[in-house]
C-alpha cells in the first residue's frame, strides 16, 4: 500500500504535465486547477505516509528496470525525503495558484503549468530515488525542466541566454556528478543508496574517494550556486518570478544541498570534505551577501542572497558535525518559508509598480499595506532578527561557526560568518526600507496597490509560517526536523534545542555586532555603492560568454579540419583511422598464416573478378564523366549480384540487382541537377595521398579477407541454419535472421532509411529556400531536349508492366519467410514499378494519381513493424518474438501465417515509401529548375493526333 | 534423359550462344550508333530466348516439372528492349541528326521528338 503511494507521489506531477495543455482552452483559472490537482493529491498522500516516515519507518518502493546496469526504479522515502518532498509539492501547490494571478493572458499559460509539473516531477524524483542512476536521471531532467521554464519568456534575450547559460553549467555539473555517482557505486558495491549509506567506511577509506567525492562536489556545487559557479542564478532571474520564487528559493538550488545531505553520512567527516566543502561554503556565503547589498534590482538582490545562503548551508554540512547538519536541516526550512516569500512579494512589485529597480521604488508600505507586511516579517526573518525563524537559525549557525577551526585557526570562521551576517542584516533591512519606507513618489512606472487575495496569500502564508515557526519551533517543526536531521547524520542525534531564547551567549554577541554592522552599512549605503560601482570586479557574464565563444571555436576548428565538407576528406580520415588500427593490431598480436588450403578458381569465377577490376579502374579513369561512371558503377554491382548468385545466396542477388536499379535511377536524376564533368579540385598532391590511403585501406582490406578465406572459424550461421525452420518457421534463413533472429536490428535499420527519406526530404527543402535554390532557378539548361519526353512506347509498356511488376512484388513478399523473397526487395520491386511510372509520364502526372503520403507510408510501415514486435509482449514474451502456425482455408492448401510477417509488411512499407520519398524529393528539384509539367500522360498521342487529323480534314 | 531432347536443348543453347556473341561482334564493329543498336536488340532478343528456351525444355524433359517463369522473362525481355532501342535510336536522332535531314513523314503530324505535340508540319503552319 504504502509503496504504491511512493509511486503514485513520483508520477502524479508528471501525469499532471500532460494535462495544462488541453485544459488552457478552458481558461487559466480550469489550467491552474488541473495542474494544481495533482499537485495537492500528491500532498495528501505524503500526508497519509508521514506519519509512519515520523515514527521512523523508511518507505521503500521498487521495480526491476534494468538489473544488468544496476538500475532499478526504486523509491525510498526517509526523513531527510519527506522534509523535500513537502517542500516542493507545498511550495508547488502555492506557486501555481500565485502564477495563475501573475501570469498575463498574452502568455502560453498551458505550457507553463506544464514545464512547472515536469519541474516539479523531476524533484521529487531526485529527493525519492533509491537508486542513485535513477536520481541522475531524474537529475538531469531537473536541468532540462528548469532550461525551459528559465527560458519561458522566449521573446526576452535575457530568459534565452539565462536559460542557456544555467543548462551549460548545471549540466556540466550533472556529467560530473554522473561520473562521481559511478564511481561511488563501484566502491559500495550497489547502486543502491540504502546500502550506499551504510557502506562509510569503506568508502572514505577507498582509493576513490577523493575523485569520487570532487565528482559529486563539483555536481552539487553547480547546481547550488557555489563560488565559483554562483554566477547563473541571477542570469536565471530572467523567469517569470514565480519560477525564480520555485526553482531558485525552494526546490532546484537546494538539490545540491540535498545530495550533501544525502550523502552526508558517507562522505563527510574526512579532512577533504571539510575543507572543499566548509571552505566554498563560506567564501560563496560572504561573497553573495556582498554582493547582494549592491544590486539595484530587487530579484537580482534575492538571488545573491540565496547564493549567499546556500553558501550557508553548504558550511553547515561541510563542518561535518551532526549538530551543524542539523541546524542545516532547520535552516532549510527557514530559508524556503522567508525566501519563497521575498521572492512572491518582488514578483508582486514588479507586477504592480512595473519595476524592480531599488532605486526607482520606495514608499510602498502606504500604497501597498498588506505585501509591505509580509515582506518585513520575511525581510526580518532574513535579517535574523527575533523573533522570527531566521534569527534561531542563525543563531544555531554562529554557535556551530564559533566552535569550528579552520587550520587550527579559531578566529576566521566566525569572523567570516560574522560579516556574512552583517552584509545579510544590511541587505534585508535594505530590501524592506529602500523599497517600502520613505516618501511615496510621483514617478512609478505603474500606480501600485494591493494585488488580488489570490496572489498575496501565498506568502502571507509562508509568513505567517515564519512567525510560527520563530515563535513555537519545536512545537511546529521539531519533529521533522529530528527526524529529517537524523536522516542526515544517521545515527544518534546531537544536543540541540529549538527555541528563542538561549541565554547570553557567543552567539548571541556576534548576532548583536551584526545587526549594529549591518544597520552601519546600510546608513553608509549612497557612498559604499558609488565605491561599488567604481570597483573593477570580473564580470562572470563575459567571462562566461568567452569561454563558450572558445570551446565553440575549437570545436569550430576540430570538425573544419574532420568535416570539411569535401566527402574526400572525410573519407580519407576515416580510411586513414581505420588504417592506423588495423596496422596497430596487426603490430600487437601474433600472425599465423592461415591453414585452409586455397581452391582452384573456376574460369567464370576469373572471369567475374577481371570485370570487376575493369569496371573499377574504368570508374577512377572516367569519374570526371559523370554519367559514364555511373555506368561503370552499375557494372559493378551488377557483377556482384551476378556473384551471389554463384555462391547461393538468391536473396542478396535479388536484393543487390534491385537496390541496384533504384540507385541508379535516382542517381540519374540528381545527376541532371550536376555539371556533367566533375572539375579537378584537388592538387595533384592531394590526389597522390588520397590514392595512397585508398591503396593501403585496399590492401588492408584485401588482407584481412585472405586471413578469414584461409582459415577455418565457426560462425553463428550454423545455429541460424538449425534453428531458422523450428524457432521462426521459415526456410528462407536469410528472412528468418532478418525478421526473427536479428529482428531488432531490422527495425532500426528501416528507422534509419525512413529517417535517411525525411532527412533528404528536409534538407533538400531547406536547399532549395536558400542560395542553391536561387541557382537552381537561374540554371539554363543548354543540352537539347527532346519534345518527345515521354514516348508513346514507353508509357504503354510502363502501363502494362504495372501490374505485373506489383504482382511480382507480392509474390516475393508471400513468399519470402520460405523462399527467396522478403519485404525488403518487394518494396524495391513495388517502388520499381511505380518509379517506371514516373519516368513515363512524368511525376507530377504520376503524383497526382496516387493518393498516399510518402511521410505516412513511412511512419506507418515503422509503427506497423513496431507494433508486431510489442505484440509478442501481449503473449508475455520479449520483443519481437515471432510466432506461427499453419492453416487451412478449402480450397487454398494449407498455409503459413507468422508474425513475422506483419513485421515484414512494416519492413515492406517502409522501403517503399523511403524510396518514393527520395523521388518525391528529386523531382522538387526539377520543378524549381523549370521542368514543365505535363498533363497528358504522353507527348504525342497518335490515337488523338489521328482524332484531329480526321477533323481538320473533313 | 533422352538423346534427342539432349540434342534439342544443345542445339538451343549454341543457338543462343552464336547470337550472344554476333550481338557482341556486332556491338564492336558496327560504325555508328544507329547501326549498332540492332546488335544488341538482335542478342538480347534471340541470344536470351535460346538460353529460356533451352531452360524451359530442359526443366520439362529431365525434371518434369513445366516451368514457366522463363516465358514471364521473355516477356519482359520483349517488352522491354524495344523500349530502351527506342530511347536510344531517339536520344541519338536528337543530337546528331537534324530536322531537315529527315523525310517528310507525309501524314499531319511531324517526327516525334522534334516538335511539340500538336505543331505538326501540316497542323499548324
Amino acid at each position: 500500500m504504502h509503496s504504491t503511494f511512493l509511486f503514485l507521489i513520483a508520477a502524479l506531477p508528471f501525469l499532471g504535465a500532460l494535462i495544462p495543455g488541453v485544459t488552457i482552452r478552458a481558461g487559466r483559472t480550469v489550467c491552474a486547477a488541473f495542474a494544481l490537482a495533482p499537485t495537492l493529491l500528491a500532498l495528501v498522500l505524503l500526508g497519509l505516509l508521514a506519519p509512519s516516515v515520523l515514527a521512523g519507518e523508511v518507505i521503500t518502493a521498487r521495480i526491476e528496470w534494468l538489473p544488468a546496469l544496476g538500475l532499478d526504479a526504486s523509491l525510498m522515502l526517509d526523513g531527510l525525503g519527506l522534509l523535500f518532498a513537502g517542500m516542493i509539492l507545498g511550495v508547488g501547490a502555492l506557486i501555481i495558484i500565485y502564477a495563475r494571478f501573475y501570469l498575463s493572458g498574452d502568455d502560453p499559460v498551458g505550457r507553463f503549468y506544464t514545464y512547472l509539473l515536469l519541474f516539479q516531477g523531476a524533484m521529487l524524483g531526485i529527493v525519492l530515488s533509491d537508486n542513485i542512476l535513477l536520481m541522475l536521471i531524474f537529475w538531469e531532467l531537473t536541468s532540462l525542466s528548469s532550461f525551459l521554464l528559465i527560458g519561458y519568456w522566449t521573446h526576452l534575450p535575457e530568459g534565452r541566454q539565462g536559460a542557456r547559460m544555467a543548462l551549460t553549467v548545471t549540466g556540466l555539473g550533472g556529467l560530473a556528478l554522473l561520473a562521481g555517482g559511478l564511481l561511488l557505486g563501484d566502491i559500495a558495491g550497489s547502486y543502491e543508496l540504502s546500502v550506499i549509506l551504510t557502506r562509510g567506511e569503506e568508502i572514505r577509506s577507498s582509493a576513490l574517494y577523493l575523485p569520487a567525492l570532487l565528482l559529486i562536489l563539483l555536481g552539487a556545487f553547480t547546481k547550488s550556486a557555489q563560488f565559483p559557479f554562483h554566477f547563473w542564478l541571477p542570469h536565471a532571474m530572467a523567469a517569470p518570478t514565480p519560477v525564480s520564487a520555485y526553482l531558485h528559493s525552494a526546490t532546484m538550488v537546494k538539490a545540491g544541498v540535498f545530495l550533501l545531505a544525502r550523502l552526508w553520512p558517507v562522505l563527510s567527516g574526512t579532512p577533504e570534505w571539510f575543507y572543499i566543502v566548509a571552505t566554498t561554503g563560506l567564501v560563496t556565503m560572504v561573497v553573495g551577501a556582498v554582493i547582494a547589498l549592491f544590486k539595484n534590482d530587487l530579484k537580482a538582490l534575492l538571488a545573491y542572497s540565496t547564493v549567499s545562503h546556500l553558501g550557508l548551508l553548504t558550511f553547515l554540512l561541510g563542518l561535518g558535525t551532526p549538530f551543524a547538519a542539523v541546524v542545516a536541516v532547520f535552516h532549510i526550512i527557514n530559508h524556503l518559508t522567508f525566501k519563497a516569500a521575498l521572492f512572491m512579494v518582488a514578483g508582486i512589485v514588479d507586477h504592480e509598480t512595473g519595476t524592480r529597480d531599488i532605486s526607482r521604488l520606495g514608499g510602498l508600505a502606504r500604497l501597498m499595506p498588506v505585501t509591505a507586511l509580509i515582506a518585513l516579517v520575511a525581510a526580518l526573518s532574513m535579517a535574523g532578527l527575533p523573533p522570527f525563524n531566521g534569527f534561531i537559525s542563525k543563531e544555531m549557525t554562529l554557535d556551530a561557526a564559533a566552535h569550528a577551526a579552520w587550520q587550527g585557526n579559531g578566529w576566521i570562521i566566525p569572523a567570516l560568518t560574522t560579516v556574512a551576517a552583517v552584509f545579510s542584516v544590511a541587505y534585508s533591512l535594505r530590501l524592506f526600507v529602500h523599497v517600502f519606507l520613505g516618501p511615496v513618489r510621483e514617478d512609478y512606472p505603474r500606480r501600485p496597490h494591493d494585488p488580488v487575495p489570490g496572489m498575496w496569500a501565498g506568502p502571507a502564508l509562508l509568513a505567517l509560517l515564519v512567525v510560527l515557526i520563530g515563535l513555537m519551533p519545536s512545537a511546529l517543526v521539531g519533529d521533522l526536523v529530528a527526524i529529517a536531521g537524523g536522516a542526515v547524520v544517521k545515527g544518534a542525534l546531537p544536543y540541540y534545542s529549538l527555541k528563542l531564547w538561549h541565554g547570553v551567549n557567543p552567539a548571541l554577541v556576534l548576532s548583536v555586532i551584526a545587526v549594529i554592522g549591518g544597520v552601519i552599512l546600510l546608513w553608509q549605503h549612497g557612498p559604499l555603492l558609488r565605491a561599488w560601482a567604481a570597483a573593477r570586479r570580473p564580470e562572470a557574464k563575459a567571462i562566461f560568454d568567452a569561454t563558450v565563444a572558445a570551446c565553440v571555436a575549437g570545436a569550430d576548428r576540430v570538425t573544419r579540419a574532420l568535416h570539411g565538407g569535401a566527402i574526400s576528406t572525410y573519407l580519407a580520415w576515416f580510411a586513414a583511422f581505420a588504417l592506423v588500427l588495423g596496422v596497430l593490431a596487426w603490430a600487437g598480436g601474433a600472425h599465423v598464416p592461415g591453414s585452409r588450403p586455397p581452391l582452384p578458381i573456376p574460369p567464370t569465377v576469373a572471369a567475374g573478378f577481371v570485370l570487376l577490376i575493369v569496371a573499377t579502374l574504368g570508374v577512377i579513369s572516367v569519374h570526371r564523366t559523370r554519367f559514364l561512371a555511373l555506368i561503370m558503377i552499375g557494372v559493378i554491382g551488377l557483377t556482384v549480384s551476378a556473384g551471389f548468385v554463384y555462391l547461393s545466396a538468391p536473396d542478396l542477388a535479388l536484393t543487390q540487382i534491385s537496390v541496384e536499379t533504384v540507385t541508379t535511377l535516382l542517381l540519374l536524376l540528381a545527376l541532371n541537377f550536376l555539371p556533367r564533368h566533375t572539375p579537378a579540385e584537388s592538387s595533384p598532391a592531394q590526389r597522390l595521398r588520397d590514392a595512397g590511403i585508398a591503396v593501403c585501406a585496399g590492401i588492408g582490406v584485401a588482407a584481412l579477407a585472405y586471413a578469414f578465406l584461409t582459415r577455418d572459424f565457426s560462425s553463428i550461421s550454423e545455429y541460424h541454419l538449425a534453428n531458422s525452420k523450428t524457432g521462426g518457421g521459415g526456410t528462407n534463413v536469410v528472412n528468418v535472421i532478418l525478421v526473427d533472429f536479428r529482428g531488432y536490428d531490422t527495425y532500426g535499420e528501416i528507422i534509419v532509411l525512413g529517417i535517411a527519406g525525411l532527412t533528404i526530404y528536409a534538407l533538400l527543402m531547406s536547399l532549395l529556400s536558400g542560395a542553391a535554390g536561387r541557382r537552381l532557378r537561374n540554371w539554363r539548361d543548354t543540352t537539347p531536349r527532346s519534345r518527345d519526353r515521354h514516348p508513346m512506347m514507353m508509357v504503354v509498356a510502363t502501363r502494362v508492366m504495372m501490374p505485373i511488376a506489383i504482382m511480382v512484388g507480392v509474390y516475393l513478399f508471400l513468399r519470402g519467410h520460405n523462399q527467396p523473397g522478403g519485404g525488403f526487395v518487394a518494396g524495391l520491386v513495388v517502388a520499381i514499378a511505380f518509379l517506371m511510372q514516373y519516368m513515363a509520364s512524368g511525376f507530377l502526372w504520376a503524383q497526382e494519381r496516387q493518393r498516399i503520403e510518402y511521410h505516412a507510408l513511412i511512419g506507418t510501415g515503422v509503427v506497423i513493424a513496431g507494433a508486431a514486435g510489442v505484440g509478442s509482449w501481449l503473449a508475455g514474451r520479449p520483443f519481437l518474438t515471432s510466432s506461427y502456425g499453419y492453416f487451412t482455408i478449402p480450397p487454398i492448401e494449407e498455409f503459413e501465417l507468422a508474425t513475422a510477417m506483419i513485421f515484414d509488411l512494416g519492413v515492406f512499407l517502409t522501403v517503399l515509401g523511403a524510396v518514393m520519398l527520395m523521388l518525391y524529393s528529386l523531382s522538387r528539384m526539377a520543378r524549381v529548375a523549370g521542368e514543365t509539367i505535363n498533363i497528358e500522360p504522353m507527348d504525342v498521342d497518335p490515337s488523338r493526333r489521328a482524332a484531329d487529323g480526321e477533323k481538320e480534314e473533313s | 534423359m533422352s538423346q534427342l531432347s539432349e540434342v534439342a536443348i544443345s542445339a538451343l543453347l549454341v543457338i543462343s550462344g552464336l547470337f550472344g556473341l554476333v550481338g557482341s561482334w556486332g556491338l564492336v564493329r558496327l560504325r555508328d550508333t544507329l547501326q549498332r543498336l540492332h546488335a544488341p536488340t538482335k542478342a538480347t532478343t534471340l541470344g536470351v530466348g535460346g538460353a529460356l528456351l533451352a531452360s524451359m525444355l530442359y526443366f520439362a524433359l529431365t525434371h518434369g516439372q513445366v516451368s514457366f517463369h522463363e516465358l514471364m522473362i521473355s516477356v519482359f525481355l520483349f517488352i522491354t528492349a524495344p523500349v530502351s532501342a527506342n530511347f536510344i535510336a531517339k536520344t541519338h536522332m536528337l543530337h546528331h541528326v537534324q530536322p531537315e535531314e529527315l523525310p517528310p513523314t507525309g501524314r499531319a503530324t511531324g517526327w516525334a521528338g522534334y516538335e511539340a505535340a500538336g505543331q505538326g508540319e501540316g497542323s499548324g503552319n
